[in-house]
C-alpha cells in the first residue's frame, strides 16, 4: 500500500477521536486525545515532509474511483509544512486550554478535535466542493467553541461570527457551483490553468477566491476578525488565529497557483487590497483598548504580508510568503497565549486597567517583548527573516507592485512599532499595579480588589507561550535550514505539473 | 429563465433578511441564500428532466448528471445542521436582539 492511501487518516483519526471524547468523559483520556491528536498530526506532517524529498506530490483518490471523478486528497511540501505548523500550534493551544481548565467545559475536547479534522481536510483536499465541506466541518465546531467557553457577550459575538462566515461559505458554495457549470469539474488538478485560459471559468473561480479572502480577513472585508477574535477566550483565540484565516490563505495560494497558473485575476485590485490590508491592520492597532484587540489588528496586517507572496508570484516571493505564514502563526499564537496567561491571573486584558507588569512578571514580559519584536520584524525572532524575505522578494520582482509593497510594509512596520510601543507601555510599563480582578464564581470576571503582593502568573500557564516563542527564536537562528523547505513549497506552487500528474494519474 | 429568476429573488430576499437585527430573521435569510446556492448548483447540471443516473440500467446519454445532485444533497445536510445551531443561538441569546445589553450580572467590558 502506498503511503498516499494513509492521507485520509489525517481526517478520520481526529473525527473518530472527537467521537470518543463525547462518549468517554474521563478527564485524563480527553486531555490525552485533545493534545495528542494534533501533535500526532504534526508528526504525520513531518513524516510527509520526509516523504516529499523523494516523491514531491502524494495523492490518493478516496474510494478508488476514477481519477478526476474521485475526491482527491493531495499532499505536497506546502501541505506538509502547513500540517506540521497547524498541528503543533493546535497541540500547544490545547495544552493551554487544559491549563486554564477550559477543556472541562462541556464538549470542548470533541469540538477542538473536530476543528483539527476539518483543518487537516481543508489542507489536504484537492477538490473545490470538498474544500467547502471541510471549511464547514472546521467552522461548525468554531461557532460552538465561541459559545461554549464564553459569557453572554460571547454569544453575541459568536452570532456575528456565524453569520459572516456562513454567508461567506454560501458564497464559496455558489462559486463551486459556477465552476462546475463553467468547467464541468471542481477537481483542482483538472482545472489546472483553466481559469487563466477561459474567462468564464476564471470568473467562477474568482468567486471562490473572494469567499476565501473574506475568510482570510483581507481589507475591506476584515471587520469581523478584530471584533470576533478578542471577544473569545485567549486559548480559543490562539486556536482560531493559527487555523481559520491561515487555512483560507493557504487555499488562496493553492488555487491561484493551480487554476490561474500564478496570474491572479484583477491584479490591480488585489494589489491595492493587499496594500490596504497591511496598512489598515497596522493603523487599527492604535485604536484598540484591549491587549488582544491590538494583536487581532496585527493579524490583519499579517494577512496582507502573507498575500504579498501571491500578488507577486515569483519563486522568492512565494517562499517568503510561506515563511511569513509559518512565522505569523507561531508568533501570534505565542503572544495570544502569553496575554491569555496575564488575563487569566489579573482578570483583565484592558490596557487602561493594567500597568507595571514588567516589574512583576519578568518571564511573561520577556515572552511578550520577544513576540512584539517578532511582529514588528526585529531580531532575534522569526519576524526579521519574514520581513527581510518579503522585502527582498518585492525588490527583485519584475512588476511595479514590488516597490509599492516595500513602501507599504515599511510604513506599516513603523506604525506597528509606534502602536505596539504604546500597547507595551500601557500594560507593562508605568506604575505598579494596585488592583486586580480575580475570578468570581458567580459572574465570571469579578470586581477590582487590592492586589496582594504574592499574586503571580503560575509558571505552567506561561509554558505554552514559551514553547511557541522559542520556536520563533529557533526559526530566526535556523532560517538557513528552514528557507529551503519554504522554497520547496514555493516550487510546488510554481510548477503544478507533478501535482496534476499525481492527482489525475497522467 | 425561471431558475435564474428564482435564484435572484431568493438572494434578494435573503440579503434583505440578513440586514435585519433579529437573529431569527437573519437565520431565515441564510436559509433563503442557501436555497439559492442549491438551485445554482442544479443549474450547473442539466435542468430538464433526465433519467436517473444508475450505471448499467440507463443509457449514459440520457442520464442526469449525478454530481450536482450529490453536491446539493451534501449542501442541504450542512445547511440543516447550521440552521439548527443558529436557531439554538437565537433562542438562548434572545435578549441581545435589543439595543440594550442583557442583564447578566457581568460588567460589559472586563
Amino acid at each position: 500500500m502506498s503511503p498516499a492511501a494513509l492521507l485520509p487518516l489525517l481526517v478520520a483519526v481526529p473525527l473518530l477521536a472527537a467521537g470518543v471524547t463525547v462518549v468517554v468523559r474521563v478527564a485524563a483520556v480527553q486531555r490525552a486525545l485533545l493534545v495528542g491528536v494534533p501533535a500526532a498530526t504534526a508528526v504525520a506532517g513531518l513524516a510527509l515532509l520526509r516523504a516529499h524529498a523523494a516523491t514531491p506530490v502524494l495523492a490518493d483518490a478516496v474510494g478508488a474511483f476514477e481519477p478526476g471523478i474521485a475526491i482527491p486528497f493531495v499532499s505536497d511540501t506546502l501541505t506538509a509544512v502547513m500540517l506540521v505548523v497547524t498541528g503543533a500550534t493546535t497541540a500547544v493551544c490545547a495544552w493551554f486550554l487544559c491549563l486554564t481548565g477550559e477543556d472541562r467545559y462541556r464538549f470542548v475536547p470533541p469540538l477542538a478535535l473536530m476543528l483539527t479534522g476539518g483543518v487537516n481536510g481543508a489542507l489536504l483536499t484537492g477538490d473545490l466542493f470538498n474544500l467547502f465541506v471541510f471549511v464547514e466541518v472546521m467552522l461548525l465546531p468554531s461557532y460552538a467553541l465561541i459559545a461554549v467557553t464564553g459569557s453572554w457577550r460571547r454569544l453575541g459575538i459568536g452570532r456575528m461570527f456565524v453569520l459572516v462566515n456562513l454567508v461567506t461559505s454560501t458564497f464559496l458554495l455558489m462559486g463551486a457551483a459556477l465552476v462546475y457549470g463553467a468547467a464541468g469539474t471542481v477537481n483542482l488538478a483538472a482545472l489546472a490553468g483553466a481559469a487563466a485560459d477561459d474567462p468564464q471559468v476564471g470568473l467562477a473561480v474568482s468567486v471562490v477566491l473572494l469567499a476565501l479572502l473574506v475568510k482570510g480577513g483581507i481589507v475591506p472585508v476584515h471587520g469581523w476578525l478584530p471584533r470576533a477574535y478578542p471577544a473569545t477566550s485567549a486559548g480559543i483565540m490562539a486556536l482560531f488565529a493559527g487555523l481559520h484565516t491561515k487555512v483560507g490563505l493557504y487555499a488562496v495560494y493553492r488555487i491561484v497557483a493551480v487554476a490561474y497558473g500564478g496570474q491572479i485575476p484583477w491584479a490591480g485590485l488585489f494589489g491595492a487590497a493587499v496594500v490596504l490590508t497591511i496598512l489598515v491592520g497596522a493603523l487599527g492597532t492604535n485604536a484598540e483598548r484591549r491587549m488582544r484587540g491590538g494583536i487581532a489588528y496585527q493579524m490583519v496586517s499579517g494577512v496582507g504580508h502573507i498575500l504579498v507572496g501571491v500578488a507577486l508570484f515569483t519563486p522568492a516571493a512565494l517562499a517568503a510568503g510561506v515563511f511569513y505564514l509559518v512565522h505569523h502563526i507561531v508568533t501570534v499564537g505565542a503572544l495570544v497565549l502569553a496575554v491569555g496567561a496575564v488575563e487569566h491571573t489579573y482578570g483583565t486584558g484592558r490596557l487602561d486597567r493594567l500597568s507595571g507588569l514588567m516589574r512583576r512578571e519578568r518571564w511573561a514580559s520577556a515572552i511578550v517583548g520577544l513576540g512584539l519584536f517578532s511582529l514588528v520584524g526585529l531580531p532575534p525572532t522569526s519576524g526579521l527573516w519574514g520581513k527581510v524575505g518579503l522585502v527582498l522578494a518585492s525588490a527583485a520582482a519584475p512588476s511595479a507592485w514590488g516597490v509599492v509593497f516595500i513602501v507599504a510594509m515599511m510604513i506599516a512596520s513603523v506604525i506597528s512599532l509606534l502602536a505596539l510601543q504604546r500597547w507595551w507601555v500601557a500594560a507593562f510599563g508605568g506604575p505598579p499595579l494596585q488592583t486586580y480582578r480575580p475570578d468570581d464564581p458567580e459572574h465570571g470576571r469579578g470586581v477590582a480588589v487590592p492586589l496582594p503582593d504574592d499574586v503571580r502568573i503560575p509558571g505552567r500557564l506561561l509554558a505554552p507561550a514559551t514553547v511557541l516563542i522559542a520556536v520563533s527564536v529557533v526559526m530566526f537562528a535556523g532560517a538557513g535550514v528552514l528557507f529551503p523547505v519554504a522554497q520547496d513549497a514555493a516550487g510546488g506552487l510554481l510548477d503544478v505539473g507533478p501535482y496534476v500528474e499525481a492527482v489525475l494519474g497522467r | 429563465m425561471i431558475l435564474p429568476l428564482t435564484i435572484g429573488v431568493l438572494v434578494t430576499a435573503g440579503v434583505y433578511l440578513l440586514t435585519r437585527r433579529s437573529m431569527v430573521r437573519a437565520v431565515f435569510g441564510i436559509g433563503l441564500l442557501s436555497h439559492a446556492a442549491n438551485l445554482l448548483i442544479l443549474t450547473a447540471g442539466v435542468t430538464s428532466f433526465r433519467e436517473e443516473p444508475i450505471a448499467g440500467r440507463v443509457d449514459p446519454a440520457l442520464a442526469a448528471d449525478p454530481l450536482p445532485q450529490a453536491f446539493v444533497l451534501t449542501a442541504i445536510v450542512i445547511t440543516l445542521a447550521v440552521m439548527v445551531l443558529m436557531l439554538t443561538m437565537a433562542v438562548i441569546g434572545h435578549d441581545d436582539d435589543l439595543r440594550r445589553a442583557p442583564e447578566v450580572g457581568e460588567t460589559p467590558d472586563s
